[in-house]
Formats: C-alpha cells, sequence, structure tokens
C-alpha cells in the first residue's frame, strides 16, 4: 500500500522538479473545448434531431452560466447521440 | 578367595568381613563406591560383596554396569535394603549374581558366597552325580543308593539333584525356594523344611550314613562326613 | 494405655516462603499467561485470514480496474496504430478528437506530438510528461477539473510521432481509498478484539482453574481434606478436577494405609520387640553359663529374624496396596503357578496326614503378579493346612466364570465365625481360637491386597454349613483379563 502512495508522491517531485508549472494539465474541460464541441455539432447533420439538439442547446447553455464541466458532459452526450443517429 | 566387601556401614562391614576371614577367604574393605569401583578394576578378586546404596556418588549398581562394561566378569553379590522385586531385577540386570537382602543371616551369605565362588566347568556337563554311594542319573531320570533304585516325585528329584550339585556347600531355604521352585516370596512356615525330611526319609533311611545334614541357623549340606 | 501420637510426621514443606496466602496463588504475569497466549495466537490468525480477504478483495477490485483500464488503453492504443497506418498523421489525430468528442465519462487522455515533442498535434493534456521518456507504461499525476489525480499512460511508439494513451484513474483512487480506510477501521476492530478476548480468556482460564489452584494451595497447607469444586458443568475443566480429587482420594487412602501400617507396627510389633528385649535382659541377669547365653543369644537371633519377617510381608502388603506392581503384570497360566502352590504344600499336608486334592482345568489364562498370586494362594494353603485336624482334607480347586477366575481353598478345619471373617482381612488380626497357633496374622490381609490389586477381591464362607465343624472356604476371584 506504501508503494502506491509512494509512486505518484515520486513523480509529483518529479515532476515539481522538471516543470515549475506542475503536473500536465487536461485541456478538455474549459470553455474552448466548449466551442469545440459545439463546432463539431455544427457539423452533423444528426445533431439538429433530437435527442441530441436539446442536449446540445443545454451544454451549451451549461457552458456559457460558468459550468464548462457539465456543459461538456452534455455536449459530449450530445454527439455520441448524434453519432448514433447517423448510419 | 580374595574377596572385596564395598559397604559403608561400619558394623554390617565387620560383620561380614569377619565372618568371611574365618570362613578361610582374603577380605578388603572399602567404604565408598568409587574406591571400590577403582580397586575392583585394578588387582584381582574372586568375588565382590557390594552394598546397594553407597557414598561418593558410585552406587552399587553403577559400579557392577561400569565394571562389566569393562569386560569384568567378577561374580558379585548384592547386599541391601531395599527388598522389593523391582530393585532385585535391577540389581540382577545391571549385571550382579546375585542379591541378598538386609537383614540377613550371615549363613545366607556365607552359602551363596560359596556357591558364586564355584564357577561352571569347562568340562562336558556330568549325565550324572555322585555322593558316596548315593547316584543321581541325569538321563534316566534314575535314583539309586546302594545299587539298590528308589523312587522319587519329580519335584523331590530336582530338590536332590540341587543339593548334590551343590554337595559340600550350604544351600540355605531361601536358595532353594528360588531354585527349585522359581519363586520369590517368604512362606509363613517352614513348608521347604518338611520337603527336605520327606527327602530324607526315602535317601537316608535304613542306609549306613545319612547324606543330607541340616546345618544349624542355615541350611542343608549334602555332604558323604558324618 | 496405647500411645496416639502417630509415628508418621509429615514433614513441612520445602517451599514455605510461598505460604503467606494459601488460598491466593498469584496468576502468571500477562506474558507469561497461557490465555493470553492463545487470545495472541487467535488474533494473529483471525488478522492473517482477514489480510488475506482484503488482499484477494483488493486484487479482485482495484486489481480488475486496473486490469480493465489496461485492457481499454491497449484496445485504444492498437485501433489508434491501425488508423495510422491506414491513413497517416491527420486520420490519427481527427480520430483522437473523435474519441474525445463522445468521452461522456471524461477519462481518457490521450496526447499526439510531432517527434521532436515540440509541436502539440491533438490531445488533451497540455504537455509530454517526462516518466514517458523511461518507460512505455507508467502512472502520474495530472491536474483534472481542477484537482491533482492519478492517471495511467501508455506510450505508442509511432515513427515520426509520439502517442500517450491512457486513462483517468479518480474511480480507482477513490476506490483504493475506501478499501485503506476500511482496512485500516478493520485492522482497528481486530486489534480491540484481540485485546478484548485475550483479557475475556485469561479471566475464563484464570476462573475455571481457581478450583483447583485453591485446592492444591489447601493441600499443600496440610488439609488433606480439601476437594476440588465442581462446577456442573461436565465440560474438560470439570473432567480434571474430578481426576484430581479421585487421585487426592487414593491418595488418602494410601495415607490412611501408611498410618495404619505405622499404627500397627507401634501397636502390634512393639510387644514381640519388648518380649525379644526382654528375654535377652533376663539372660544377662540371670544365665548360669556360657551354654544358657548362648541360648538365649540364638534364640533372640530366631526372634528378630521373625520380627523381621513381619516387616517384609507388612511391606508387601504395603506395596500391594499401593498398586505399584500393577506396572510389572504380565500374562501367565494360572495352572501350573496352583500346581505348583499345591505341590510345596502337599509335603506338608502329608506330614500331618491330611490329604491335599486338586482340582484344576487344563488351562486358565490371566494378566498380573504371578509371584504375588503365588504367595496368596500359599498363605491360604497354609492356614488350611494349620487349621485342618489330622486326617483331614484341604481341596484347591480353580475354574473359570462368567465373571472371571475363581480360585476356592477349602478346609475341614473350625472354620470362622461371620464376626471373624469380616475382620478376617484386617492387618494382625487372629481370630480367637487362633492365637495360640503360629503366624503372624498377616496372611489373609497380604491374600486381600493381591486379590484388590488384580481388580478382584477374597470371599470366606463356610465349606459346609450347618456341621458342627464347618471349614473355611476362602474363593479368590480375579475378573477377566
Amino acid at each position: 500500500m506504501i508503494g502506491m502512495f509512494s509512486a505518484p508522491l515520486l513523480v509529483l517531485a518529479l515532476g515539481v522538479a522538471a516543470t515549475a508549472e506542475g503536473p500536465p494539465r487536461v485541456t478538455s474541460e474549459s470553455t474552448e473545448y466548449c466551442a469545440s464541441l459545439t463546432a463539431r455539432l455544427a457539423g452533423m447533420p444528426a445533431a439538429r434531431r433530437e435527442p441530441s439538439r436539446s442536449l446540445a442547446a443545454e451544454g451549451t447553455r451549461l457552458c456559457g452560466s460558468g459550468h464548462p464541466q457539465a456543459g461538456i458532459a452534455k455536449l459530449r452526450r450530445a454527439v455520441k447521440a448524434a453519432k448514433a443517429e447517423a448510419p | 578367595m580374595r574377596i572385596l566387601v564395598v559397604e559403608d556401614d561400619a558394623e554390617v562391614a565387620r560383620f561380614v568381613k569377619k565372618g568371611l576371614q574365618e570362613a578361610g577367604h582374603k577380605v578388603e574393605h572399602t567404604g565408598s563406591g568409587r574406591d571400590g569401583l577403582f580397586l575392583a578394576a585394578s588387582e584381582p578378586f574372586d568375588l565382590l560383596v557390594l552394598d546397594r546404596m553407597l557414598p561418593g556418588g558410585v552406587d552399587g549398581v553403577r559400579l557392577v554396569e561400569t565394571l562389566r562394561s569393562q569386560g569384568n566378569r567378577t561374580p558379585v553379590l548384592f547386599l541391601s535394603a531395599l527388598s522389593a522385586v523391582d530393585e532385585r531385577v535391577k540389581g540382577l540386570k545391571a549385571g550382579g549374581d546375585d542379591y541378598l537382602t538386609k537383614p540377613f543371616a550371615f549363613a545366607e551369605l556365607l552359602a551363596r558366597v560359596e556357591v558364586l565362588s564355584r564357577r561352571p566347568s569347562a568340562e562336558v556337563p556330568a549325565t550324572k552325580l555322585r555322593v558316596a554311594d548315593l547316584e543321581l542319573d541325569l538321563l534316566s531320570r534314575n535314583v539309586a543308593r546302594a545299587g539298590k533304585r528308589i523312587e522319587v516325585q519329580p519335584r523331590e528329584f530336582r530338590l536332590l539333584e540341587h543339593l548334590m550339585r551343590h554337595a559340600g556347600q550350604v544351600v540355605t531355604r531361601t536358595m532353594l525356594l528360588e531354585k527349585v521352585w522359581d519363586y520369590h516370596f517368604d512362606p509363613q512356615t517352614n513348608v521347604i523344611d518338611v520337603h527336605v525330611s520327606r527327602l530324607r526319609q526315602k535317601i537316608d533311611r535304613g542306609f549306613d550314613k545319612p547324606l543330607i545334614h541340616t546345618v544349624r541357623n542355615a541350611g542343608y549340606m549334602m555332604r558323604d562326613e558324618p | 494405655m496405647p500411645d496416639n501420637t502417630p509415628l508418621l510426621r509429615v514433614p513441612p514443606p520445602l517451599t514455605a516462603r510461598r505460604r503467606a496466602e494459601p488460598g491466593k496463588l498469584a496468576p502468571p504475569r500477562l506474558l507469561k499467561s497461557a490465555g493470553f497466549r492463545f487470545a495472541v495466537l487467535f488474533a494473529a490468525m483471525f488478522a492473517s485470514a482477514a489480510i488475506a480477504l482484503v488482499a484477494v478483495l483488493w486484487w479482485a477490485t482495484a486489481g480488475a480496474l486496473d486490469r480493465q483500464t489496461d485492457v481499454a488503453i491497449r484496445a485504444d492504443a492498437v485501433a489508434l496504430s491501425e488508423r495510422w497506418r491506414e491513413a497517416g498523421q491527420n486520420a490519427v489525430a481527427e480520430s483522437i478528437e473523435e474519441r474525445l468528442a463522445v468521452d461522456v465519462g471524461n477519462e481518457a487522455i490521450y496526447l499526439l506530438m510531432d517527434a521532436s515533442g515540440s509541436l502539440r498535434l491533438a490531445g488533451n493534456i497540455d504537455r509530454w510528461p517526462p516518466e514517458a521518456a523511461e518507460r512505455a507504461w507508467f502512472r502520474t499525476v495530472v491536474r483534472h477539473d481542477g484537482f491533482e489525480v492519478e492517471a495511467r499512460l501508455h506510450r505508442v511508439d509511432l515513427p515520426g510521432l509520439r502517442l500517450l494513451v491512457g486513462r483517468d484513474e479518480t474511480e480507482r483512487e477513490m476506490l483504493r481509498r475506501l478499501l485503506t480506510e476500511g482496512v485500516i477501521w478493520a485492522s482497528g476492530a481486530v486489534i480491540l478484539f484481540a485485546l478484548l478476548g485475550a483479557w475475556l480468556l485469561r479471566s475464563v482460564l484464570q476462573a475455571r482453574l481457581r478450583p483447583a489452584f485453591r485446592t492444591a494451595a489447601a493441600i499443600g497447607g496440610g488439609d488433606l481434606g480439601s476437594r476440588v469444586a465442581l462446577s456442573g458443568r461436565e465440560d474438560e475443566f470439570d473432567r480434571l478436577a474430578q481426576t484430581m480429587n479421585a487421585m487426592l482420594d487414593h491418595i488418602g487412602t494410601l495415607m490412611v494405609g501408611v498410618r495404619g501400617v505405622s499404627d500397627a507396627i507401634a501397636h502390634d510389633l512393639r510387644t514381640p520387640i519388648a518380649r525379644a528385649r526382654a528375654k535377652l535382659e533376663d539372660a544377662v541377669g540371670a544365665a548360669r553359663d556360657e551354654a544358657a547365653l548362648r541360648a538365649a543369644i540364638e534364640e533372640g537371633i530366631a526372634d528378630l529374624d521373625n520380627i523381621s519377617r513381619i516387616f517384609r510381608a507388612l511391606l508387601r502388603i504395603a506395596e500391594a496396596e499401593a498398586g505399584a506392581r500393577r506396572a510389572a503384570f504380565a500374562p501367565f497360566d494360572l495352572v501350573p503357578v496352583l500346581r505348583d502352590a499345591a505341590e510345596l504344600y502337599e509335603a506338608s499336608a502329608e506330614a500331618r496326614e491330611q490329604r491335599l486334592e486338586v482340582d484344576l482345568p487344563q488351562q486358565l489364562a490371566m494378566v498380573g503378579d504371578r509371584d504375588l498370586v503365588l504367595q496368596a494362594v500359599a498363605n491360604l494353603l497354609d492356614n488350611a493346612i494349620k487349621f485342618t485336624p489330622p486326617g483331614g482334607s484341604v481341596r484347591l480347586a480353580a475354574r473359570q466364570t462368567a465373571s472371571g477366575l475363581v480360585i476356592a481353598v477349602s478346609d475341614d478345619g473350625p472354620g470362622l465365625s461371620p464376626a471373624d471373617r469380616a475382620q478376617a482381612g484386617e492387618r494382625f488380626f487372629r481370630a480367637d481360637k487362633a492365637r495360640a497357633t503360629p503366624g503372624s496374622g498377616l496372611g489373609l490381609s497380604l491374600v486381600v491386597a493381591v486379590a484388590h490389586l488384580h481388580g478382584g477381591d477374597l470371599l470366606l464362607d463356610d465349606a459346609r454349613a450347618g456341621e458342627a465343624m464347618p471349614g473355611l472356604r476362602a474363593e479368590l476371584r480375579f475378573p477377566l483379563p
């Protein structure tokens, strides 16, 4: 069990030592990504049908009102739904 | 005979030494087991008379065991206050040849000493035993005196055989019980005497001289002289 | 007037310094306590089992998750490699973005960079982690949703490209934390229960053993009547208590016996010793010449021999009663022993013009002490011959019955009255009619002792009831081997 804790600790130390900015950051959680997903949806014909359309609308609204993670989740579901629809 | 007496009780030692010397033996005495072992191992003795319980770390049994392990075959007679059968067996198993419990009659001691001194000879075992004109044929189980055949019962035959084999030596009642009847116990009455007396009736009465003699306070002896 | 001071004195116990509180024996210190050690052993086994269970659970759950994650990552990596082979770099980048777009679980991590590591082509982390240079599969910390979480990452080597495929391990982290907390709480509980159990076990053991301790201490202090209290539960401790009590009862009997022997020696042998002494003293004063002195001394020796014989007989009886000779029991055929006994006494019978009849089967197998049995039968025959008038007959018979072996010696003498019969087995008892005959009165008590030693008994009865001289029939009974 100690071993499992020491690996990330070690990595953290290395990460701190190596990069002054800290560990690698996931980039798919910001409003930019919201926009990227919305753009993608725009290019998918199936996105205009339900359930994708309302999911996308919800997602966009959440993104705009300061909840990017929730919005991204909805937008992703919209993309998934649109893909499922399309042959 | 040269006899070594190892006994720590001074009175008993004196008693035994004096009695054996009077019987014509050369007696040496020591009171410690260790000295006794040293003496017995370094000098030739014909017989050892050992007390079981000795001071100094080497008791009678250990003494005999040590001697026997060294290859010493000198006959050993144990004297002991320990009369229990297991103690007897222990003493004999250790290499002792005979075992006498205290208190003992000196005659008993002397008789047993004499018996132990006579080692079995290397000659062919005799088939006939003879004392004066009494003959015992071991093969045909016949008894005859002065040529006349005498009828005896099997047990009487064995009794007579034992007396004749030890002719000239004292045989005590206890020894007879052990050797002829193969039992170790104390009869309440003179049961052995009655057997000997009956044997006497058969082989002594009507002949010129008696061969079975009573030795007072000791036992019996088969002897040619009067 | 008999002197009541017992000859036997119990020596003071050697451990007198421990006698301060005879009732309280201090329980062993904790580390030496067997109860504590049992509990520690139990706790250790329980803990080992618990650890084994946790290890299995861990492997099954967190381990399964790990394996699942790795499988998913590998499948992803293979698919992406295929894509690159089919359609090249841009196709891979597009594939990555598509995957990210449908990643509802928010756990996928990708990074596609060019070979130099300076141009980011696709993916959702901002830089190449340094561990990737060393290992193909590794774990590292990433910032996700504001938190620093562990991620499992796999480096895929493609010519001209650097590809990283991975998964966020937040869930796994959570599960692991849950399990760890659970294990810590459980360990705490295990230790608590173990200590509790140790204390409980120790108190229970102490409580169950206290009666035995108390009794042993009481007996050590001199109260020989003390016995271990039973709890009524009929369990192993009660059995121990019962065994101890049986042993104490037997020791009590033996001690009574020993005291009895010493009392008998004191009372009954004092007389012959005093008599012998008186005779010698008399001779010293009144002997006229050496011959008379010599005769007196020889009589003294005979008296001493007699006393010696009585001592030996008493010792034999005590030995037989103590049961020590049972260890030397061996199987033997009773019939030759009986024939030998008959033959021994046949001469005596003949001398008194008595007839000794013998009625024995071919063989009677028995287990016991051959010498003692002969002695017992010899004593019975001796008595029979002694008390039968001349011309009478003594009969020795033996047979096997359903319950065991029976040896019967019957005579033509005056027999024993029922009152005398009851006392016959006691030491030094001589019926009034017998006081004139030789003997010490120990013969029958030895027979009784030998019978009991073999688990049997001696029964006395009239040989021919109703007649003027009914004669005695002594039956020595032995149980089946």
